[in-house]
């Protein structure tokens, strides 16, 4: 069984109406569990709809999302469903409860009726997860949007998710929260089998993912390995997204007719660079 | 980046702010109550000795404490020259008829006068001692804690400890907010600091209309963070903090108890022992008949 | 010289417990024509120090003369500052936050009325301000800002700025928030307005690769204070240290390091994409005894070529509930290049 399985899902906004908008158009998806999974997308593309529709805060229009099974029309396993897939949204500052981290932690196990002392352990080890324990004490005002930002995947980690959905978690963040953000959700990803959706525009964050899919539209444009939707660079400028950096490189240089072939890391490219000179 | 501070939370190290919330807000409660009950001025000098050596304990500076008084200052005085003018019980010191209205000052009206004061100061300095030392979150929680029994009587304490929490959590942001807004409009030539009223008020506009779309949308986004959190998913929550007192918290208490049973001794017992002597306009009352008693023996 | 500062230091809080030094002993000249870029942490002083070039912090200590407008931490004499303010045009952090009328042109022209100008001169400004942040001010004029895509809205802000004509504009991390094409496109406009619109510019961003695009002079914060304020292509002289900071470097400055690391000569004088390709082929070129070309050959990301970058129209997002006509809000390419 898949951890994510979307069939044939629509999701419109005024759905009975002439101004009938379709976000999500006739949309199939199959993820298996312990993928880190990048989905990227201009704004508009529709990539947070498809989140919110990952643990039932939309539900489609047609079609169906099943969780580990569990659909998440079916009105009973709603918490099931939620427990299962935890969501960190984009707002660092809009997710936060309580104004003392660990109560803020503790929020979600409490929700559930989780014994005390599990509780306590759980705050513990997802505060480790995030490397934020020696904040277990303090609050959020001061901190950095990616301290606030680890601590609200610390928040979802609690609830023990098997699926971790970042939407758009980075994209309020200076470039050094956004890589501790990544950080931290390949490492979850690696030590803890947790299936990781990291929504995002910045397709250099996609560079570790082991599939990479692009939305345009509505729709998916590309379902691939990273560095194979990089090669279609022409198409990707075409829905308003950019392959990284040292992968452009290489492409102008190309043209200059240097080849370099389709460094999509800065390590690779340094070393194809040296090979050359 | 402005720094705020909310309420009137004062960031240090001591003995009172590390006391248990509950004990703080029962200890305070039972101190206002008690306050009403205190009649001999002696006994108002050892409340103040106490008050004082609490603040000197809980190193919040006696000026910022005095700071609170500083806003009742009005109200003191209205309530003073009040007692003063319409207590007509006592021996008359300055008759003062105005039409057929009797506002002459008596002993017992300047006794009542100082008394009230005396007991309001004591009331704001009680309170803002625990909210000068407690955090807003310890508030709530411990609010939420003491008020479970409301529980009992369909009162949602919990759903209401959550709606206080959210909002200590949320006002210093709205703050923070409105004076971002507040700059840009100001930089972009709005009258907000303007002397002019209407001016003022007309300005005020461009800064709450962008402030309530963003307090509406930072509500929706935290409406999916509840959910997906899975806000309301057990009718059985549980709670990760639970009651626990210290030694030192048991100490402040019964500390705090000793005094007030002294009080009531000081009304209900000394005064009716003792037979108040004629002090002219003084009035003396339980511990003060004691002390003068004394003090006529040692003469 | 058109703003010269002088010992500017300034304590948030002072006398309390939450007292917080944000600058320290500042000093600085702004130029007419700079294209000047701040960078530094958050919370290394730079909000704080752009908020005093537009008079929205009083200075507690030194003194700020811009365009003769001498603030300073006197009482008196009072400053005009309105007249500033209409002089440094100031666009904030997420500046669609600060929308507030029913139409477009309402708000675009909140600005010029408070400046006290001519119902017919207000509305002259207010078109010609729309246009220059590329839309299409038939089109928009009376729509609801909020019924525009995130980048219109912050188009129609900045809009809202310009149309004071102001001498000079400081925009505090224009492009915030939005997706990497949004971004572009917002940067073009900056390049832009530098042309057409206001002559002195200065631009605060975390985000090094796109500073290095225009700014021709970089002044760094650290701690309340300024380290290094340089012509940008002298700045990465001080790449350690600028790491050492937690700063980031130019890309291109980061892969030449790399490079000269490892024993290859490359230039000094290497700061963008471009720099490296032509250095990359020219090195190329020695090597290989051949005759590669860099030149046309562009670092563009996306395809602009169609239409010019800011006027490009984009997609409301369905929460904006879109109007009927919202597609036929159509390109301007009065101001192409």
């Amino acid at each position: 069984m898949s951890a994510i399985e979307v069939k044939r899902v629509t999701f419109s906004y005024n759905a009975n109406q002439p101004d009938r908008v379709d976000v999500i158009k006739d949309l199939s998806l199959s993820i298996e569990e312990g993928t880190f999974v990048a989905l990227v997308g201009h704004n508009g593309s529709g990539k947070s709809t498809l989140a919110k529709l990952l643990n039932g805060l939309l539900l489609p229009t047609k079609g169906e999302v099943r969780i580990f099974g569990n659909s998440t029309m079916d009105a009973s396993k709603i918490y099931e469903v939620r427990k299962n897939v935890g969501m960190v949204f984009q707002n660092p500052d809009n997710q936060m409860i309580a104004s003392i981290v660990e109560d803020d932690i503790a929020f979600g196990p409490e929700n559930l009726g989780v014994e005390r002392e599990e509780i306590i352990r759980r705050v513990d080890w997802a505060l480790t997860k995030v490397g934020m324990l020696a904040h277990k004490k303090g609050t959020p005002f001061k901190m950095s949007g990616g301290q606030k930002q680890r601590l609200a995947i610390a928040g979802v980690l609690a609830i023990m998710p098997r699926v971790l959905v970042l939407d758009e978690s980075t994209a309020m963040l200076d470039p050094q929260g956004r890589s501790e953000v990544l950080k931290v959700a390949h490492e979850l990803n690696k030590d803890e089998g947790i299936t990781v959706i990291h929504i995002t525009h910045y397709m250099e964050e996609a560079l570790g993912a082991d599939r990479l899919i692009v939305m345009n539209d509505g729709e998916i444009a590309f379902d691939d390995t990273p560095s194979n939707v990089f090669t279609h660079d022409e198409e990707l400028k075409k829905i308003k997204l950019a392959v990284p950096w040292d992968t452009q490189f290489a492409i102008a240089l190309k043209k200059a007719g240097i080849d370099v072939g389709l460094p999509v890391k800065e390590e690779d490219l340094i070393d194809s660079l040296c090979q050359l000179l | 980046m402005r720094d705020i501070s909310f309420g009137q939370y004062y960031p240090v190290k001591s003995f009172i702010h590390s006391l248990d919330a509950r004990i703080k807000i029962l200890v305070t409660f039972l101190f206002m109550l008690s306050v009403f009950f205190i009649v001999s001025y002696t006994m108002f000098f050892f409340m103040y000795l106490a008050v004082t050596v609490v603040i000197a304990v809980s190193h919040v500076p006696f000026k910022i404490v005095l700071k609170t008084i500083k806003g009742i200052l009005f109200l003191l005085l209205f309530t003073a020259i009040i007692n003063i003018f319409f207590t007509s019980s006592g021996n008359v010191l300055v008759p003062i008829h105005i039409g057929r209205i009797d506002m002459s000052i008596t002993d017992q009206g300047i006794n009542f006068a100082i008394k009230m004061a005396m007991r309001f100061t004591l009331l704001v300095i009680g309170s803002s001692i625990l909210t000068f030392t407690t955090t807003p979150t310890e508030l709530t929680d411990a609010l939420e804690v003491l008020l479970k029994p409301l529980n009992y009587i369909k009162i949602p304490v919990h759903d209401l400890a959550i709606i206080m929490s959210i909002a200590l959590r949320f006002i210093p942001g709205l703050v923070e907010e409105t004076d971002k807004i507040m700059m840009a409009q100001k930089a972009r030539g709005a009258d907000i600091d303007s002397t002019n009223i209407f001016k003022k008020i007309k300005a005020m506009l461009p800064v709450l209309i962008p402030l309530f779309v963003s307090a509406f949308r930072r509500a929706d986004e935290l409406a999916d963070a509840l959910d997906a959190r899975c806000y309301n998913a057990s009718s059985k929550r549980t709670k990760m903090k639970v009651f626990k007192c210290k030694a030192s918290d048991i100490i402040a208490f019964v500390a705090v108890v000793l005094f007030i049973v002294v009080i009531f001794l000081d009304k209900y017992l000394v005064g009716s022992l003792i037979t108040p002597p004629d002090l002219g306009g003084l009035e003396v009352q339980g511990l003060d008949i004691f002390l003068y008693n004394l003090f006529t023996l040692a003469v | 010289m058109s703003i010269v500062i002088k010992n500017l230091s300034f304590t948030y809080s002072r006398n309390t417990p939450y007292e917080k030094k944000a600058l320290d002993n500042i000093n600085l000249e702004i130029n007419e024509g700079d294209f000047l870029g701040i960078i530094g942490h958050t919370g290394s002083g730079k909000s704080t120090f752009i908020q005093h070039i537009n008079g929205l912090i009083k200075p507690q200590e030194g003194e700020i003369e811009i365009f003769d407008i001498k603030l300073t931490p006197a009482k008196r004499p009072r400053v005009d500052l309105k007249a500033l303010r209409s002089q440094v045009g100031m666009v904030f952090q997420y500046p669609e936050y600060q929308l507030f009328a029913d139409t477009v042109e309402k708000d675009v022209a909140f600005g010029p009325k408070n400046l006290g100008l001519p119902a017919d001169e207000i509305k002259e400004r207010v078109k010609q301000a729309i246009e220059m942040v590329g839309l299409d001010y038939e089109a928009v004029k009376d729509r609801a800002p909020f019924e525009l895509s995130g980048g219109q809205k912050r188009r129609v802000a900045i809009a809202g700025i310009i149309a004071m004509r102001p001498k000079m504009l400081i925009l505090d991390e224009p492009t915030a928030g939005l997706d990497p094409y949004g971004k572009e496109q917002i940067l073009n406009l900056i390049v832009h307005l530098k042309k057409h619109c206001s002559p002195t510019i200065v631009v605060i961003s975390h985000d090094i690769d796109e500073i290095t695009r225009f700014a021709t002079r970089i002044v760094v914060f650290n701690d309340s204070k300024i380290v290094y304020d340089e012509p940008m292509r002298e700045l990465f002289k001080h790449s350690h240290m600028l790491n050492q900071m937690g700063l980031d470097i130019p890309r291109a400055v980061k892969i030449a390091n790399a490079l000269r690391y490892k024993g290859i000569d490359v230039s000094d004088d290497i700061v963008t994409a471009e720099d490296l390709l032509k250095e990359v082929v020219r090195l190329y070129n020695k090597k290989h005894n051949t005759e590669k070309k860099a030149d046309g050959v562009s670092f563009d990301l996306y395809d602009f070529s169609q239409k010019w970058a800011a006027a490009e129209d984009e997609k409301p997002t369905p929460e904006n509930a879109p109007a009927p006509d919202a597609d036929n809000i159509t390109p301007t390419d009065k101001q192409s290049e």
